[in-house]
């Protein structure tokens, strides 16, 4: 089984997790896999900037795409503490991508998506049209789906992604209503709850073209989410658009 | 009998594996609303994927009331419907479920299920008897802790015990349990980290591992991908897809 188009995977990540042990995670053994499932280019954003340390994460990113940068793309991970840091990081590792491609984690780094710390971070990523992957969940106080809408409307220049759309079939539901209200967001289908007919759902509501692939990479299998994609009763070019030109055409704007 | 050609085209490889899906479930839901799925539809989602047969329990047994749920599956089920019937740990009930002749049974304890406890003062006479018939006890991950889980296959050690939904995130838990128990299966649904399925084969082979769907609630393509995609070999694809499920039921393939 493998993907009839060269897939452009939006959400895959670098490094390990702290709850359970990651196999065959290095870039290499990763690649094994995309070769493997036709997949052509992997967004990554380093997993120990979204726990503990940016700058190092970073640093790993940009290591990554020094030695790979056909197959991997980058995002620059930022956490809004200390103030100033996450600025200093966007512009040291501007040279990762063009528009930029940032990735916020509110979850883990534990700060509300909406709190003041975040405002330069918005106001730096509206201004350079950056592509923002921002880590979402049903409910979350930090990073509930719903909490996008208004952000979307105040930074209409930045694209925003919602990562795992929430993930339950709750969640989900929010980031269904927040890209209805909020044309400049767009629904990653990331994540181990593979609800039936979600996918369906998704394309009629907001139109297959804001509807993303992302396996998450190394840290599901991204077979999954495939094979979600191969499932849908969907018609084949909705399964194009999320397999590879959404996710292509959304970065490579402004480049 | 199943159709090649109802089966999904991106699934066609596996029209030939004879999947025996561990773990579906059947019915009206009242909790799962428009994910839950009548027969007629659910074997029509089967043969999207190549699922001949699977184990299917009733959300009414969930829901609402044991016996009751066990006695709408009951007309439900067929050849390609295997009953996983609900099991409380009364004398007088599990009188009337030896009077169904039982392949497989579901413990649900949890105390908005069927509330009781796991231990051997509560549910002791119910494991003796499913131990001594080799019926496949079936046991969902959220229903119990893992230290009762370990307590429970220390204590009655030939009991078959299918841990449904572990979730990715438990090796750390599994392993030890299975360099321990000989008896404990899981199901595939998921158990989705990346390359994870191939690991857990290296390290204790195919014979563990049952495919799973979570039909109705999720999409058979998800699990049914991984199986497909991983790095083992054909024999073991063929076991994990049904070959183990149907030896541990003492049935031959379709």
């Amino acid at each position: 089984m493998r993907s009839p188009f060269p897939i452009f995977d939006c959400h895959g990540h670098i490094g390990v997790h702290p709850d359970f042990p990651a196999y065959k995670q290095t870039p290499e053994e990763m690649l094994e896999v995309m070769d493997l499932l036709n997949m052509a280019v992997l967004a990554v954003t380093s997993s120990r900037a979204c726990s503990t340390d940016c700058p190092r994460g970073n640093a790993e990113v940009n290591e990554v795409l020094r030695k790979n940068p056909q197959r991997f793309r980058g995002y620059i991970t930022v956490n809004p503490r200390p103030q100033g840091e996450g600025i200093r990081e966007l512009e040291r590792w501007s040279h990762f991508h063009r528009p930029p491609l940032i990735k916020f984690h509110p979850d883990l780094h534990k700060y509300p998506i909406n709190g003041d710390a975040y405002r330069p971070l918005w106001d730096f990523a509206n201004q350079t049209h950056a592509v923002i992957l921002v880590h979402t969940w049903d409910s979350d106080p930090n990073c509930g789906p719903l909490m996008f809408a208004p952000l979307g409307r105040c930074y209409p220049q930045a694209r925003i992604i919602l990562g795992h759309s929430g993930v339950t079939w709750r969640g989900y539901e929010q980031a269904l209503e927040t890209a209805q209200a909020a044309p400049n967001t767009y629904l990653d289908i990331t994540g181990s709850q593979s609800h039936r007919g979600i996918l369906e759902r998704m394309v009629a509501r907001v139109g297959a073209d804001r509807v993303l692939f992302g396996s998450d990479m190394p840290y599901l299998e991204a077979a999954a989410s495939l094979g979600r994609i191969l499932a849908a009763k969907i018609v084949d070019d909705d399964k194009e658009r999320i397999l590879r030109s959404n996710f292509r055409n959304l970065i490579e704007e402004g480049e | 009998m199943l159709s090649a050609s109802a089966i999904d085209p991106a699934f066609r490889e596996v029209a030939d594996w004879q999947i025996f899906d561990a773990n579906v479930r059947l019915g009206h839901s009242g909790v799962y609303g428009e994910l839950a799925l009548e027969t007629d539809v659910l074997l029509e989602e089967m043969d999207r994927f190549g699922v001949r047969q699977a184990l299917v329990s009733h959300f009414a047994c969930e829901e609402y009331d044991a016996q009751e749920g066990n006695n709408v599956l009951a007309s439900e089920v067929n050849e390609r419907l295997v009953p996983v019937w609900a099991a409380l740990p009364e004398p007088a009930f599990i009188q009337e479920l030896s009077a169904r002749r039982p392949l497989a049974v579901r413990i649900s304890y949890g105390v908005l299920k069927h509330n009781f406890s796991w231990a051997p003062w509560c549910a002791g006479e119910l494991y003796e008897y499913l131990q001594a018939h080799s019926i496949l006890t079936v046991i969902a991950r959220e229903d119990l802790a893992w230290d009762s889980l370990a307590q429970l296959l220390e204590t009655f050690p030939r009991l078959k015990v299918l841990l449904l939904e572990t979730g990715y995130r438990a090796d750390r838990y599994l392993f030890p349990l299975f360099k321990q128990h000989p008896d404990l299966y899981i199901d595939t649904s998921t158990y989705v980290a990346h390359r994870q399925l191939e690991t857990f084969v290296d390290r204790f082979g195919p014979d563990h591992l049952l495919f799973g769907s979570r039909l109705p609630l999720y999409d058979a393509g998800a699990a049914l991908a991984v199986l497909a995609t991983a790095r083992i070999s054909d024999g073991a694809k063929l076991l994990i897809a049904g070959g183990t499920l149907r030896r541990l039921l003492g049935m031959g393939a379709q």
